[in-house]
């Protein structure tokens, strides 16, 4: 199936998996690492891909995505390029909450090569929230892994009375104000 | 890619923390417990998701309209809650300002003489200012009762005016009644007159004719003369 879809599988019991697409193996390694590292009490499983489509063979092994990393450096105009070729094979559904956009590399502000204004007007048009962060560093990659396990959390369920989309919106209406 | 990928996601299962709290018989309860809570949200978002999908209309246009109007209801609920927010966060802002007021006076230091004193000068400012809406208002139903007055004087002399005219109306037709009789009146006296003239001639005539001598006789001397004269009426 080319297309990723929130609900296709059943969802494990007390888990999560993560899915984080973007250009730089390595970085998102690092993410990885440091997620992996923050203490919960839920079984986690990351997927790095470059980009999506996601390799069909594999399909039946997967388990049911529930958090959709891009990862976008602002370095590079060809991270971006690949973000919006990938989202084209996510299911609409899946930006009810299920995605988020991740734009690294903002710790130089004179290297930058994409404008700030084009990566806001994305995340306004797939309505998911957008976070910066500065990989390179130890200490905000620690902070980024620590929100974006507790995004994860959420997305999966794990957060009784509390759903993706809820905290999507809470998102929305507190960037807006 | 697809190798790597598998590759990473073994190591990365492999060297993930324990997930369950190694334990006895209560933490187990506990699992219990926070399981039956994921299970119901996952239960809730899949049913949302199920609800989601159901509405099938046969007509597109029906469910067109269906979504336009359920999209309205929506925004003028959000509108709504939106505004109620606002209000009550006005209201809270002032409740916290009333609090934070008071306190400052208890503390009783030259701030919360100043404070105290602006506050008589707006309580003073504020009787005077209902005292002169009072008196304005009075004004201003005074002046209303006036220009009631005078629209209903204006009303009379209407009414009057009408009155009047009616009346000359009136007057206007029973003079060309009058006219009318006084014109037939005076038609018919001129005929009698006529007549009158008519038959004082014959009558002369017939004095004159039957040779008598008039001047002897004083009483057909006087009829003779008078008929003379022709009947003239002003």
């Amino acid at each position: 199936m080319a297309v990723l879809r929130p609900l296709d599988k059943l969802p494990g019991l007390n888990s999560a998996a993560l899915l984080l697409v973007g250009s730089d193996e390595e970085l998102q390694q690092k993410l990885a690492e440091a997620i992996l590292q923050e203490k919960r009490d839920f079984k986690i499983s990351i997927h790095i891909a470059t980009s999506l489509p996601l390799p069909s063979e594999r399909d039946h092994l997967r388990p049911r995505i529930d958090l959709i990393v891009f990862v976008i450096d602002i370095k590079s105009k060809c991270s971006l390029k690949n973000v919006e070729a990938s989202l084209a094979y996510v299911d609409a559904t899946f930006f009810l909450g299920k995605v988020c956009f991740l734009v690294t590399g903002v710790g130089r502000v004179n290297c930058c090569s994409i404008e700030t204004n084009a990566i806001c007007k994305l995340g306004e048009a797939y309505c998911s929230p957008m976070l910066f962060c500065e990989l390179e560093l130890e200490g905000v990659r620690v902070s980024t892994a620590q929100r974006l396990l507790r995004m994860l959390q959420i997305c999966a369920g794990l957060v009784p009375g509390f759903s993706a989309l809820s905290f999507s919106l809470l998102m929305r209406n507190s960037a807006d104000d | 890619m697809a190798d790597m990928s598998w590759n990473l996601e073994q190591e990365l299962e492999q060297g993930r923390a324990p997930a369950w709290p190694q334990g006895g018989h209560d933490v187990g309860v506990l699992k219990l417990l926070r399981l039956r809570d994921q299970m119901k949200q996952l239960l809730m978002e899949y049913s949302a998701a199920v609800r989601g999908g159901e509405t099938t209309f046969l007509d597109q246009v029906v469910e067109e309209k269906h979504i336009q109007g359920v999209t309205e209801d929506l925004q003028t609920d959000k509108e709504e809650i939106e505004v109620s927010f606002w209000n009550k966060t006005l209201a809270l802002q002032r409740i916290q300002l009333m609090a934070a007021l008071r306190n400052k006076m208890k503390q009783d230091d030259k701030d919360s003489c100043l404070i105290l004193e602006t506050v008589n000068r707006i309580v003073l400012l504020s009787q005077a200012i209902i005292k002169y809406q009072q008196l304005a208002h009075e004004k201003k139903q005074k002046l209303i009762d006036i220009k009631r007055k005078r629209l209903s004087l204006k009303k009379d002399q209407r009414r009057k005016l009408q009155q009047i005219q009616t009346m000359k109306k009136k007057q206007k037709k029973e003079k060309g009644n009058k006219n009318l009789d006084e014109a037939k009146m005076l038609q018919n006296l001129e005929k009698e007159r006529l007549m009158t003239t008519v038959i004082q001639n014959v009558f002369q005539n017939i004095i004159i004719g039957s040779g008598v001598n008039w001047a002897e006789d004083p009483s057909l001397k006087a009829i003779v003369l008078q008929l003379e004269k022709n009947v003239h009426l002003p």
